[in-house]
């Protein structure tokens, strides 16, 4: 393959001055934990439930099988658990929810120290 | 052959694509044979559809080609919203239309950085990933997630959209961007050398191995499933066929295509913003079944038409599921076009064809 050497260096040189209007400008990057992003009111993060009725529909629609009810011995939900371990943050669960209850929050650091801390256990879902 | 050398490329390797392993024979630096191997990102996507309903099974549809998510999302609603026939009202098929095109554009603009980084240049996988990263915000900002989107639900999307200001500003900042990389790349002698002539891919050969998409319009055919796509109805485009069927026609062929996908997005861009109520067909997903028989969709996705093809029983979940993707058939294709070119070679040009293994392995 042979090229013409003149248009070579002149398509190098263009390329070159490219690449150093960069050299002037401000870096983009973020220091992670001191500096945070800006998270929007959409972002799916760790879920949150408040006000519940206990009609299932989000076991239902659950990919992962996060969602674990217990109940009680009429059947009525007595408290439930969301699986962080399993959950993908797929967000179904808080759209097909018929009262909102459920929240994705804009929490996304979950470390832990024990593996039982991230099952978020809750109360409640029985009429009283 | 007394003296051939086998040699494992990948699947650690710093520079294939993923998980990519190509067991290569040499001669000294010739390669005589080729033999990809892939299933190293096996998931059992298609195994797993038969134990889930079709609401369960959406969300992980984004996860079959994480850099194009809003495809495969789109194809499965697709096929169920056609099982049912349901026709979607212009406004949810303008959005679909908008976010698919975006899709894109970050899909080829994150493989122009990393094919750059195959053949050894760093400062344009920065430079890609920067523009890429505007149209990730964006996404980021409506469905929630980055990359794992489950914005498009059966017969509609999940709400209206919103922050359209910020495709303005992609499509404004864009172009400027884009011949920026052309200075850099297009031109420049050592990208020339190394691409221009290397992975020649006849017509008649990509045929032959079931090549669609960009790789197959690079080597100089017509076929463009978005002009039969009703999504894709009213909107003006033109597919972008060239006839250099070489690495080097491959890059070209997507920088123009991220142009015309520019093209489209404006053209949508501009409908939504006319505003408008959002009238969508929500189907309820609890007591969601197809009627017994087979159903079959395509799309034209950014590394191939890809198909999902659903046999029903009548149950709320499939008896099979199958999927086309662009990828498998991009693999299989090196078996061909690696044969009797050097080793240095290989990976420009099996980056050239876009390969992206969760596709190709699902």
């Amino acid at each position: 393959m042979t090229l013409n050497p003149i248009s070579s260096i002149k398509a190098l040189f263009e390329g070159l001055m490219t690449v150093f209007k960069h050299l002037f400008r401000k870096p983009v990057t973020l220091e992670y934990p001191e500096k945070r992003r800006m998270l929007n009111d959409a972002f799916r993060g760790k879920p949150e439930v408040d006000g519940c009725i206990g009609c299932g529909v989000c076991k239902r629609v659950c990919p992962s099988g996060a969602i674990e009810f217990e109940k009680n011995e009429n059947g009525k939900v007595i408290s439930y658990t969301f699986d962080l371990k399993k959950c993908i943050f797929c967000g179904n669960c808080a759209y097909y929810c018929p009262v909102k209850a459920i929240k994705m929050t804009k929490d996304y650091e979950l470390g832990v120290e024990k593996t039982e801390n991230l099952i978020l256990k809750y109360k409640g879902g029985a009429d009283d | 052959m007394t003296n051939c050398l086998s040699l494992n490329l990948g699947p650690q390797h710093p520079s294939t694509h993923g998980v990519l392993r190509l067991l290569l024979k040499l001669d000294g630096e010739k390669i005589l044979s080729c033999e990809p191997d892939i299933g190293y990102l096996h998931r059992g996507m298609e195994k797993m559809a038969e134990k889930m309903s079709y609401i369960q099974y959406l969300p992980l549809v984004d996860r079959i080609d994480y850099l194009a998510g809003f495809f495969y999302s789109e194809l499965f609603c697709r096929t169920v919203e056609n099982a049912l026939e349901i026709e979607l009202p212009d406004k949810v098929r303008a959005i679909r239309v908008m976010l698919l095109e975006l899709n894109r554009i970050s899909s080829h603009l994150l493989w122009i950085g990393a094919f750059l980084m195959d053949l050894g240049a760093v400062s344009p996988f920065f430079y890609a990933f920067r523009e890429r990263e505007m149209i990730l915000r964006y996404f980021e900002k409506l469905t929630g997630q980055r990359m794992m989107y489950n914005y498009f639900v059966f017969g509609g999307v999940r709400k209206d959209i919103e922050f359209l200001e910020d495709v303005e500003e992609i499509l404004s900042i864009l172009p400027e961007k884009l011949d920026d990389y052309e200075k850099i790349i297009t031109d420049n002698p050592i990208f020339i050398m190394r691409t221009k002539g290397k992975g020649i891919l006849e017509a008649k050969t990509a045929l032959n191995y079931a090549i669609t998409g960009v790789n197959l319009r690079a080597s100089g055919v017509d076929y463009d499933y978005r002009h039969n796509d009703p999504l894709y109805k009213g909107f003006d485009f033109r597919a972008v066929v060239m006839d250099g069927k070489d690495s080097w026609t491959r890059y070209k062929a997507r920088i123009l295509e991220i142009k015309e996908s520019m093209n489209i997005v404006h053209q949508a861009l501009v409908y939504l913003k006319e505003g408008g109520k959002l009238e969508q067909k929500l189907i309820n997903p609890l007591n969601l079944k197809l009627p017994e028989g087979d159903y079959f969709q395509e799309i034209d996705a950014p590394r191939g038409t890809a198909c999902c093809y659903i046999k029903s029983t009548g149950e709320d979940k499939p008896y099979r599921l199958k999927w086309r993707t662009g990828s498998y058939y991009s693999v299989n294709l090196l078996k061909k076009l690696l044969k009797g070119e050097y080793l240095n070679d290989a990976i420009a040009i099996a980056g050239s064809l876009d390969i992206i293994l969760p596709e190709a392995d699902k």
